[in-house]
């Protein structure tokens, strides 16, 4: 006999609301139905009140923690309707923002799936790291989380003293190799609360069009900052890691691997910081009628935005957002059928979902 | 033979792509969206996301369907004379919620499927179009 268990919209085990109802026969899940939209918003509507300056502001709000790269896909795609071209230097802070907003997300998750595992040591030490992380971005943008650091043009802030947040960078990065990586791969913990559940097969994340980590874990080497390089990152060698296995463990390795990727990243982009301005030189410009699209790389996998513009107008006709988490949570039907009950947080956990972002 | 030309041939259009604002276009003339679906499957293209655009005056709505294809992101736009389009979910498993948003934001109708509410407006009726909804009950106000 089946039974119908609802999670959520607010649950101990949620971070965030939404509604994952799932059909159990005993201890096993034989189907699931979810459903979003606890946080909706509107913003894309809210967008198109804005002008060029306020809906930055706006768009940076649609998650709290890669706020950054929303204003920075967004400002990728109103300088392709303005024509203008952000200086290197400014190309080269946007890359070091990038990274460090992905180390802060890979370690809040790493921290949060820990506290799902049981393992609450870990969770503390992660938040401690995270904290170090924030510490880089607010010594660089004067924020620990909206960063305000985009503008259409470039960057609003430069990096001064590149040798000092280098420094920070190399502390954490050692702190990381001595903590987290090890730990997340060789504690029995870990490998025994994630190995072998939330399975999505190559197959199955080829059809849900999964992206990033997720992607990424179920042996899909996507990547858009080696696909299609945006701001400096041609000019970084870095490694995109991939493991076929598709499991809680595949996700948790592939997220690790970046976390030290990200360094090495972080390590070649402030050694080669060029020199010059940071933004272009004017602060006015025409918006060329028609529709531009950017998309990047974020923490949780791909986002793209498309906006619209009419000659003359104060404000954009369209702002399209597409997140990564809107991308990947249908799959989770997939992971969580025949999972264990107990493990459906985790499982839903392991794709690092974002509601405030989905919903928007 | 470079990808792109690879695709209008398996589409059978001698249309050129145009390259602009990011994203490569192509006319597709007379092919219906089910069609387009079942050769970007063939080309194994990674559907993205489907953008609705609804139209100054009575001009109606416009869908812009994108795929990438190994890093270049594939766009075919499809003006919709009524408020309705064939649904390509069942060619495509990963355009479920973006049918399903579309469908509850500007209240267009995705022929051939049904509906799993995702909840936009908690106890509404699904499928009204936000935009007009807004600005009714700012009259109202």
């Amino acid at each position: 006999m089946s039974y119908k268990i609802p999670m959520g919209p607010y649950h101990p085990a949620l971070e965030e609301p939404y509604k994952l109802d799932l059909i159990c026969e005993g201890e096993t899940v034989c189907d699931s139905k979810l459903r979003i939209g606890f946080n909706f918003r509107g913003i894309e509507h809210l967008a198109e009140t804005r002008n060029y300056i306020q809906v930055v502001a706006l768009m940076e709000r649609v998650c709290g923690i890669c706020s950054n790269i929303h204003t920075l896909t967004l400002c990728q795609a109103m300088e392709g309707l303005t024509g203008l071209t952000p200086p290197p230097r400014a190309k080269y802070i946007r890359v070091i923002m990038a990274e460090l907003e992905r180390l802060h997300s890979h370690v809040l998750w790493a921290g949060i799936a820990a506290k799902l595992m049981g393992f609450k040591t870990m969770f503390m030490t992660c938040f401690e790291i995270r904290e170090k992380v924030m510490d880089v971005l607010c010594a660089i943008s004067g924020n620990r989380v909206n960063y305000a650091m985009n503008r259409i043009g470039g960057v609003n802030r430069d990096i001064s003293d590149p040798q000092a947040i280098l420094k920070m960078v190399e502390a954490l990065e050692l702190e990381m190799a001595h903590t987290v990586i090890p730990i997340f791969t060789t504690s029995r913990t870990a490998i025994s609360r994630c190995a072998n559940i939330g399975v999505l097969t190559t197959e199955k994340a080829v059809s849900c069009g999964v992206v990033g980590p997720t992607a990424r874990a179920s042996g899909l080497p996507q990547d858009l900052r080696r696909a299609a390089p945006y701001a400096a990152y041609a000019e970084m060698e870095f490694d995109v890691p991939v493991q076929p296995a598709g499991d809680v463990t595949a996700r948790l390795l592939v997220r690790a691997l970046e976390i030290m990727e990200s360094c090495k990243i972080l390590r070649q982009a402030l050694a080669k910081l060029p020199p010059g301005e940071f933004h272009t030189p004017d602060d006015k410009f025409p918006f060329i009628t028609g529709t531009a699209t950017s998309r990047v790389e974020a923490p949780r996998g791909e986002v793209m935005y498309s906006v619209s513009w009419r000659e003359g107008s104060r404000t954009p006709s369209r702002v399209h957002v597409r997140t990564p988490t809107f991308a990947n949570m249908p799959a989770i039907h997939w992971m969580v059928m025949g999972a264990r009950l107990a493990d459906t947080p985790l499982i839903q956990a392991s794709i690092d979902p974002c509601y405030s972002c989905t919903d928007r | 033979m470079s990808p792109l030309e690879n695709i209008s041939e398996k589409l059978g259009t001698t249309e050129p792509w145009v390259e602009k604002g990011g994203v490569h276009w192509l006319p597709l003339g007379a092919m219906n969206v089910r069609e387009l679906a079942t050769a970007m499957n063939g080309l194994h293209a990674r559907f993205v996301t489907i953008t609705a655009y609804q139209l100054p005056k009575e001009e109606g709505f416009r869908l812009e369907y994108h795929w990438d294809l190994d890093g270049q992101l594939l766009g075919f736009s499809f003006p919709l004379a009524d408020k309705s389009i064939e649904s390509i979910y069942d060619l495509c498993e990963a355009v479920d919620w973006i049918e399903r948003e579309i469908h509850e934001g500007f209240g267009l109708d995705f022929l051939g499927r049904e509906y799993e509410p995702l909840l936009l407006r908690q106890g509404e009726t699904p499928g009204v179009n936000l935009r007009d909804a807004v600005a009714a009950s700012q009259e109202k106000k």
